[in-house]
């Protein structure tokens, strides 16, 4: 009986045809991502001298980073921007994304204001960021037309070169990415359960807490997602808005290249990537996707 | 509940047009209308989903038309059951216990006791724990029509309820229903665009055509005795002739049909599927001629389709009284009734000649 099933199967590449399919990728992913990885982490253990790099296997670079204020520093301030700048998109985003995905009713007018959440992208990244540098600085246009109106005496200082126009600099970039996927699930609730929920008897912030929030909640992790890995990896809007006061591990990476540090490069790059993985990690333990999508 | 000249329009479209109605404590109602005749609109005005430009809306003597859906007291058991997708079926029934904003049930022993005795009645115990996402559609039902009534609302209006069930299932759920119904004592208004439902299910029948509640009644009276040529058509039991009266007689596409007594000036003639008979063509009995066109068979009986003078003619024959009869395609027949089976209607449509009572054996 089992023979006859045996000779009777099509052959092994008959069977697995449709993995076929995922071959270019897997080829791609392999090449590019899995073996630098590996190789950032292999790396990250040579012998770094001040104008050489061998591959003799060393914790040298493991214990200057764990042990030096400046870098171990890094790694705190991105933790705590990255959480600063994931909360206030979210407090930022979600409102917006509650606007346009349940109380915006017409598709058309949706797609417009998503749209239009987008427009900022089409500048250049470089161009958006520096922009901000004659919006805030010390004779930037908030603190002239402060001064001309009387609020204060002399410009506010803190506004440019600090972690604070960093902050706001990643928050007016980032914010778009935790609005499109909020207002995505939200759109998507179907308003017969409001309704019913309504007959039901509950009152609008009930609703909003046991039904349009949780049923939103998919798209919560998914933008909190987007931002934390763009914003974990930043140096950009870092050095551009801090005048290279405030350093992101993205920018002590650039550095560390620049001098062709790389075995501390890739002590910092392993870090970062350990870093993102928790965050996901956590991230998706909030909500189960799978089920959710 | 009594309901005063209601009229809601949606930009240029008159949606419902001075509905007034009255609904009983303890009552069956079943409300049959075509699609877009308004039914929905209706419901939703009575559950306060949407306000009325005219009329109000009374409970017990107070007049509740501005007020909010969750402070009427009602159920609404939507067309999709609209289940919560992320919570349980024992969550979803809870619900309306645990979170409305007047006077909710804070005790959760008692949201225990009510929601367990609910789901009993619905006959889903052991299911409290499933996701909505796995039970089927008959079940889902059940679940959205016991999260309604676990809240005891005054009145439950159910919105084609039996829509999205199979055959099948739908024929069990009529059956539940009314016990669901019996046992609680509560008012069910349900919605229908199916004329076997409607007749079968009420206590009392209301027929919606373009926005006006054209007949209130039991459901036999507006089977028998349809008030007007709209009832009967909405019904889809009765043939619908047009034509004039001429020398005592109905002139319909060139046959002589007999009148009804007292119906000199009719313009509409109505016969029933299962009052007309099929004989062969030169039965001095015929009345008028048609060719076949198809049969059905629906297992207690056939209806037969045939092509009359003026569009289609069908005649349904009950397998009880006679075996089924096989024609071909484009053959020429006889029809023939009882003139008194006959209902005729004046040039407004409005109901002239009542027949004797129809089915009495």
């Amino acid at each position: 009986m089992s023979a006859h099933e045996t000779s009777g199967k099509p052959g092994f590449f008959q069977r697995n045809k449709s993995y076929a399919l995922l071959a270019p990728g897997v080829i791609w992913m392999t090449l590019f991502l899995v073996v630098p990885l590996g190789m950032m982490v292999y790396v990250s253990f040579w012998t770094q001298t001040t104008f050489a790099i061998s591959s003799d296997l060393t914790l040298k670079s493991w214990q200057t980073f764990f042990a030096s204020e400046t870098y171990f520093g890094a790694l705190m301030r991105t933790i705590r921007l990255w959480l600063t700048v994931l909360v206030l998109t979210f407090i930022i985003g979600y409102p917006a994304a509650l606007f346009i995905g349940q109380f915006v009713r017409n598709k058309t007018t949706q797609t417009i204001l998503l749209v239009a959440c987008v427009i900022p992208f089409w500048t250049s990244f470089l161009i958006r960021v520096l922009a901000w540098r004659p919006m805030l600085g010390k004779e930037g246009a908030i603190n002239i037309v402060l001064q001309e109106f009387g609020l204060i005496d002399a410009p506010i200082e803190v506004l440019l070169f600090t972690e604070l126009s960093v902050i706001i600099g990643m928050v007016q970039i980032y914010v778009v990415f935790m609005v499109g996927p909020i207002a995505f699930m939200l759109a998507r609730i179907d308003q017969s359960l409001i309704e019913a929920a309504r007959d039901l008897g509950a009152s609008g912030w009930t609703i909003f807490r046991k039904i349009i929030f949780p049923l939103s909640l998919p798209g919560v992790v998914v933008g909190a997602i987007f931002v934390s890995v763009m914003v974990l990896g930043e140096f950009a809007t870092a050095s551009a808005l801090s005048g290279r006061k405030v350093n992101l591990l993205g920018n002590i990476i650039v550095t560390q290249v620049g001098s062709l540090k790389w075995a501390f490069a890739a002590v910092i790059g392993v870090i970062l990537t350990i870093v993102m993985a928790v965050v996901i990690t956590l991230l998706l333990r909030v909500v189960d996707l799978r089920k959710e999508l | 509940m009594v309901l005063e000249g209601l009229s809601k329009s949606y930009g240029d479209t008159s949606a419902l047009r001075d509905v007034s109605l009255t609904i009983e404590d303890d009552e069956y109602l079943t409300l049959l209308g075509p699609s877009g005749s308004g039914k929905s609109t209706l419901l939703r005005l009575i559950a306060g989903l949407e306000r009325p430009d005219k009329g109000t809306v009374q409970l017990n003597g107070e007049d509740i038309t501005g007020l909010a859906p969750h402070r009427r007291g009602l159920g609404i058991v939507q067309q999709n059951y609209a289940l919560f997708p992320h919570m349980t079926v024992f969550d979803n029934v809870a619900f309306g216990l645990r979170w409305r904003e007047v006077d909710p049930v804070t005790d959760e022993a008692e949201v225990n006791r009510r929601v367990g005795e609910m789901l009993e009645l619905v006959g889903l115990t052991g299911f409290e724990e499933r996701a909505v996402g796995q039970i089927s559609g008959g079940q889902k039902q059940r679940v959205s029509l016991a999260r309604t009534l676990v809240t005891q609302p005054r009145l439950c209006l159910l919105d084609e309820p039996l829509g999205a069930l199979d055959a099948n299932l739908r024929e069990r759920m009529t059956l539940e229903l009314r016990r669901i119904r019996d046992t609680l004592g509560v008012t069910f208004m349900h919605v229908t665009g199916n004329e076997n439902e409607a007749l079968g299910m009420g206590d009392r029948m209301i027929v919606l055509d373009a926005g006006s509640a054209v007949m209130i009644a039991a459901p036999e009276q507006i089977f028998d005795q349809p008030q007007t040529v709209r009832v009967a058509q909405v019904l889809s039991a009765y043939n619908i002739l047009q034509g004039s009266v001429r020398d005592g007689h109905f002139e319909h596409g060139g046959s002589h049909l007999p009148l009804p007594p007292g119906s000199d000036n009719a313009q509409y003639y109505a016969i029933r599927f299962e009052s007309a008979s099929i004989v062969p063509p030169d039965d001095p009995s015929v009345l008028m001629r048609a060719t076949f066109v198809a049969s059905e068979f629906t297992g207690g009986g056939v209806t037969y389709f045939l092509r009359g003078p003026e569009g289609v003619f069908e005649v349904e024959r009950h397998l009880s009284r006679a075996d089924p009869q096989v024609y071909k395609g484009g053959d020429m027949l006889g029809i023939t009734w009882n003139a008194a089976d006959a209902l005729a209607f004046g040039s407004d449509g409005v109901l002239i000649s009542a027949s004797d009572m129809l089915g009495a054996a």
